[in-house]
């Protein structure tokens, strides 16, 4: 059954709220209110949607977002929950980053802030750490982590280190392919 | 004081277009994956420095919202007010939204690709190494600052380290023990405005 376009929007304008923390917090959300609330959806679509999401560029939840919205009402339904779901984060940064500009002189609030700045280290530390387990998987990709971990601090572009990965991994793949191929016939 | 001066700010949100919408195609995983593109912006622009980006990213970790696209509009907001934030976060989205359109009748076949399986093979381990690097990078301008090393810096890193062996990572507790431990660490500064 296809929903109305402005049942969509206030849906996704609720888990726009509630979307707390990053990764796999949206599926549960979605699944309340697209599955359980108003059966728009199945909740095996939302589970692919979200591993579809991963594989394509840019970020998750909005990939997620668009996918479902496109398969629920085409493009305007994908913009339309993309709209929903980024409009309460949306207004809460500017009200922040306004409030924030007029704070950033204030000596507590930079002591505050350099603590911070410490546990954002610690933060991208352990992100690095939770990553590594599914992408650092053989040699080659050990390889490929201390290449663009070299090239990153030598200040490369991150755009040229993407394309560049993209294509080692193109040709590794195909090339052990290929040796499997003709060992497996020899 | 938001836009940077002698820049026409039709042309600056023409470049916040063009950065943003190259971040939405190349940028890859989830929760930091957009923050190494942000800190080689800050890098060839001088939009917003490092320091005010690294503020960002913590403000935007404990902000509803999908922290990626948070950071995208905080920061087109510091560089040309809301325009710059509805810029950022457009340009952001417009690729995704053109490969959802585009995918959406592949599917299943798409996500089992042989090439794009491949690629996403060679992908991981760069976006892993990209937020790496600019954890270092941050470490070394934090730890080592103003030609000196600092000592507290230091000790909050080695305590947060610690804490991680026992505690997941939750950002809003490893942000509120960092604005704490800042607070605690530095309270002369406090004593000496009570003092006057």
């Amino acid at each position: 059954m296809k929903p109305k376009l402005f049942d969509m929007f206030l849906s996704f304008l609720k888990i726009g709220c509630l979307l707390l923390g990053g990764g796999y917090v949206i599926v549960p959300l979605l699944r309340n209110e697209l599955v359980e609330k108003h059966n728009w959806i199945d909740e095996k679509d939302i589970i692919d949607f979200y591993a579809l999401g991963q594989c394509t560029p840019g970020i998750i939840a909005i990939n997620t977002t668009l996918f479902i919205g496109y398969k629920l009402r085409g493009k305007t339904g994908a913009f339309i929950a993309f709209l929903g779901l980024i409009l309460p984060p949306f207004l809460a940064i500017i009200l922040l980053a306004s409030v924030l500009i007029s704070i950033s002189n204030n000596i507590v609030v930079n002591d505050v802030f350099w603590g911070v700045n410490i546990a954002i280290i610690i933060l991208l530390i352990l992100t690095v750490k939770e990553v590594w387990a599914n992408s650092i998987v053989d040699k080659f990709t050990l390889f490929l982590f201390l290449l663009i971990l070299l090239l990153s601090v030598l200040k490369v572009s991150p755009v040229k280190s993407i394309i560049l990965s993209g294509i080692l991994g193109i040709l590794y793949k195909v090339i052990t392919a290929k040796l499997h191929k003709s060992g497996g016939s020899a | 004081m938001m836009h940077n001066i002698g820049c026409h700010i039709g042309e600056q949100l023409l470049y916040l277009f063009v950065e943003f919408f190259k971040i939405g195609l190349f940028s890859f995983g989830g929760g930091y994956a957009t923050m190494p593109f942000l800190y080689h912006i800050s890098d060839n622009y001088h939009w917003f420095s490092y320091e005010e980006l690294t503020r960002m990213l913590a403000i935007s970790s404990i902000t509803p919202g999908p922290v990626g696209l948070n950071v995208a509009t905080f920061a087109g907001f510091k560089t040309a007010g809301v325009l710059g934030s509805v810029t950022a976060t457009l340009a952001i989205m417009l690729p995704s939204f053109a490969i959802v359109i585009l995918i959406s009748k592949v599917l299943k076949k798409f996500k089992d690709n042989f090439y794009v399986q491949s690629i996403l093979y060679g992908l991981r381990p760069a976006a892993a190494a990209m937020l790496g690097a600019v954890a270092i990078r941050l470490f070394n301008d934090s730890i080592f600052a103003h030609n000196a090393i600092d000592i507290k810096g230091i000790l909050l890193f080695c305590f947060l380290i610690l804490f991680s062996f026992r505690v997941k990572k939750d950002p809003l507790i490893y942000l509120l023990i960092g604005g704490l431990f800042g607070i605690l660490l530095n309270f002369h500064h406090i004593l000496n405005i009570f003092k006057g």
